[in-house]
């Protein structure tokens, strides 16, 4: 176990990390009760694309496929969790079996689009256009879906209004419910803290389990299909199964974010397919470095409150802002700002003549 | 015989509709292998900049020249900054080109603002046989067989073409043999950067004029793109709108537009299923197939995988 976490793929490692990283989560848990509701409100609402953005590490970072279509699986994981909670309504269990629904529609989909790709012999470029135009698609699909008779079960479709509340629809989309037995049950609001601390919880399980699957034998694998996806091949790795496993991974943690999402704001709209919102997540992990989970967490909050904070005072240049960061990062720091801290360390090691140094890159 | 009619020219409509929004970008990824992600941004640059042409008091077909300059310019500019920087790295064009993009569009809405004066539409329509035509639309085909061949043409028969299909074949060999390649991807990007700037500008002719005006094209100029493949740019270009519109007209005609859509992406799923690098190897599979009982050796190799 210690290996799986201390091993050599997840940058980061040793006491200084991971003391770092402790007191980080351990100061993360005080914010509650530092900041009023609202600003917790938006704050629960970074934390959430957390998931998004490592599962579009791990697949970009760690196993060499570029999906710009990420919006899919996380549409996908909202738009299932509002229909399954809304035809559930009257149970306790509405929520949780959204949240079931939501992950398992993703991964369902992302087998069969992975299936059409990858066992395609699709590659590169190829698989990132597929999976842009694929969630483009479903925009236009669900933007048509106004009529009454687009629904499933008791959920109205509801056209661009998307589902829940704001589509004028009668159904409301459930917050995060959890039965405690005796017929009672917790409502978790997205401005509560307890949404919070659930949030910041299952990032840390997350970053810890994918942590151990990368630095895994699984993890190696995926590496060699990154740095050369035919040489991997000809060693014997399965090259696509390990690509479809990792997209179904991927979407599975992009339909945590969606169904997150909707229990946090109660709607979804088809906007969350679009070309914006396929493009954030890029931002965040090129330019915090895809090649870390850790990176891509925090650049997923960090980028998503300065862009709040460029738009609270700049209007509408935070989007042209972050389009020029990405434009920098890939011509200045391709591998992101993660590399600046490599670039430092191997000076370092050169100056005290590591030769280890060189093993590291790659 | 009416409905024979009323198909063709719808069939007509969509290839010259898929043809024109895809030429530019066919260009810089068939010769370059760059992804081209702000392509629909280069067109929204045409129409904007055919519509302030026009503003300025500009003869229509001098304010379509406008915006093809404006976008060939900015094209070119963006060639020097950034482009340049990344040939042969395929996945870091294509996020930068997505970035550049953002900047085009977003930048347009700040500084221009949601909308600009619409272009007027000079033509009308034609009456032929009890049914009525837009003439515009049948511009917009000949305009497509025309583009098609021009860049034919160009790629045949002049200096420049010789030195772009060297280029594109054997990017060292050409380099060594005294070919300035360099200079080559910057009058390839240009050109596509123009011929967008010009779809745009035409197009601009009957839709609204907006900063997301292009967004809407990126997408089936790239299912049209990659569906035509890299072997042969242009004979791909016109295998690929041809076979794409005849499965989007058809659908479109018998349920609705968007499941014309659908069927286009979904053809295009299979195409590139079966065959990775382009409708033509797929052309070219099925013939060596067809003629493997007549014991004809025609056959094309279908390996040279795209990678990344």
């Amino acid at each position: 176990m210690r290996e799986l976490l201390n091993g050599r793929i997840e940058p980061g490692k040793g006491p200084v990390f991971w003391i770092v990283g402790a007191l980080l989560v351990i100061g993360m848990l005080f914010l509650p009760g530092l900041v009023g509701r609202y600003t917790l409100l938006n704050f629960n609402s970074f934390l959430l694309m957390v998931f998004l953005a490592t599962g579009l590490a791990l697949l970009w970072g760690f196993c060499g496929v570029l999906s710009l279509g990420q919006s899919a699986f996380f549409g996908i994981g909202g738009y299932a969790y509002g229909i399954v909670a809304i035809n559930l309504a009257d149970s306790p269990w509405a929520s949780l079996a959204g949240v079931a629904g939501g992950i398992v529609a993703a991964v369902v989909f992302a087998a069969l689009l992975g299936w059409l790709t990858f066992y395609g012999h699709l590659r590169g470029v190829y698989v990132s256009i597929v999976t842009l135009v694929v969630t483009l698609v479903i925009e236009s699909f669900l933007n048509q879906t106004a009529g009454p008779q687009w629904k499933i079960g008791t959920a109205h479709l509801g056209g661009n209004n998307g589902l829940g509340r704001f589509s004028g629809a009668a159904e409301n989309i459930p917050s995060l419910t959890i039965p405690t037995g005796g017929g009672n049950s917790l409502v978790i609001s997205g401005s509560s803290p307890t949404f919070y601390y659930v949030l910041i919880g299952l990032i840390v399980f997350t970053y810890l389990l994918l942590r151990a699957l990368v630095n895994s034998r699984f993890g190696v694998a995926l590496a060699a299909v990154r740095e050369d996806p035919d040489r991997a091949e000809t060693l014997g790795y399965d090259i696509r199964l390990l690509q479809s496993m990792t997209f179904c991974i991927g979407a599975a943690l992009a339909a945590m974010s969606g169904l997150l999402y909707v229990a946090w704001g109660n709607f979804i709209t088809p906007s969350v397919f679009g070309v914006t919102a396929n493009v954030l997540p890029v931002i965040w992990v090129a330019v915090a470095g895809r090649k870390s989970l850790a990176a891509a967490i925090l650049g997923a909050v960090v980028l998503q409150w300065g862009a709040q904070q460029l738009a609270i005072s700049g209007g509408e240049w935070a989007l042209i802002v972050q389009g020029a960061l990405l434009v920098l990062v890939v011509l200045l720091l391709p591998e992101g700002l993660l590399s600046l801290r490599q670039q430092f360390s191997r000076m370092r090691d050169v100056r005290s003549n590591s030769l280890k140094s060189q093993s590291r890159q790659g | 015989m009416g409905d024979i009619i009323s198909f063709a020219y719808q069939y007509a409509d969509s290839f010259a509709l898929l043809a024109l929004s895809s030429i530019g970008l066919v260009i810089i990824f068939g010769m370059m292998g760059v992804i081209n992600m702000a392509h629909g941004e280069f067109m929204m640059i045409g129409a904007f900049g055919a519509s302030f042409g026009f503003q300025w008091g500009l003869p229509l077909s001098l304010a379509i020249v406008t915006g093809v300059f404006a976008a060939t310019a900015i094209g070119l500019l963006l060639e020097r900054l950034v482009i340049r920087k990344l040939y042969g790295r395929l996945l870091y064009s294509l996020v930068a080109t997505w970035g550049i993009s953002l900047v085009l569009s977003q930048g347009a809405l700040v500084l221009i603002g949601p909308s600009v004066p619409s272009l007027p539409n000079p033509f009308g329509t034609v009456s032929v046989g009890g049914m009525n035509f837009s003439v515009y639309r049948l511009f917009l085909v000949a305009l497509a067989i025309a583009l098609i061949v021009t860049l034919w043409a160009l790629m045949r028969f002049t200096n420049f073409g010789l030195h772009a299909r060297a280029t594109m074949t054997e990017p060292d060999m050409a380099e060594a043999l005294g070919v300035r390649t360099t200079r080559i991807y910057m009058v390839t990007f240009g050109l596509g950067a123009a011929l967008a700037g010009f779809a745009g500008a035409i197009f601009g002719l009957s839709a609204q004029i907006q900063p997301t005006f292009g967004a809407a094209y990126t997408p089936i100029a790239f299912i049209v793109v990659v569906v035509a493949g890299s072997r042969n740019i242009i004979a791909g270009l016109l295998a690929s709108a041809l076979v794409l519109a005849l499965v989007k007209t058809s659908f479109t005609v018998g349920f609705n537009i968007l499941t014309g859509y659908v069927a286009m992406l979904v053809t295009a799923l299979i195409i590139i299923r079966l065959s990775p690098t382009g409708i033509l190897d797929l052309i070219g599979k099925l013939k060596a197939l067809a003629s493997r009982h007549r014991s004809s050796t025609k056959g094309t190799s279908a390996e040279e995988t795209k990678n990344a």
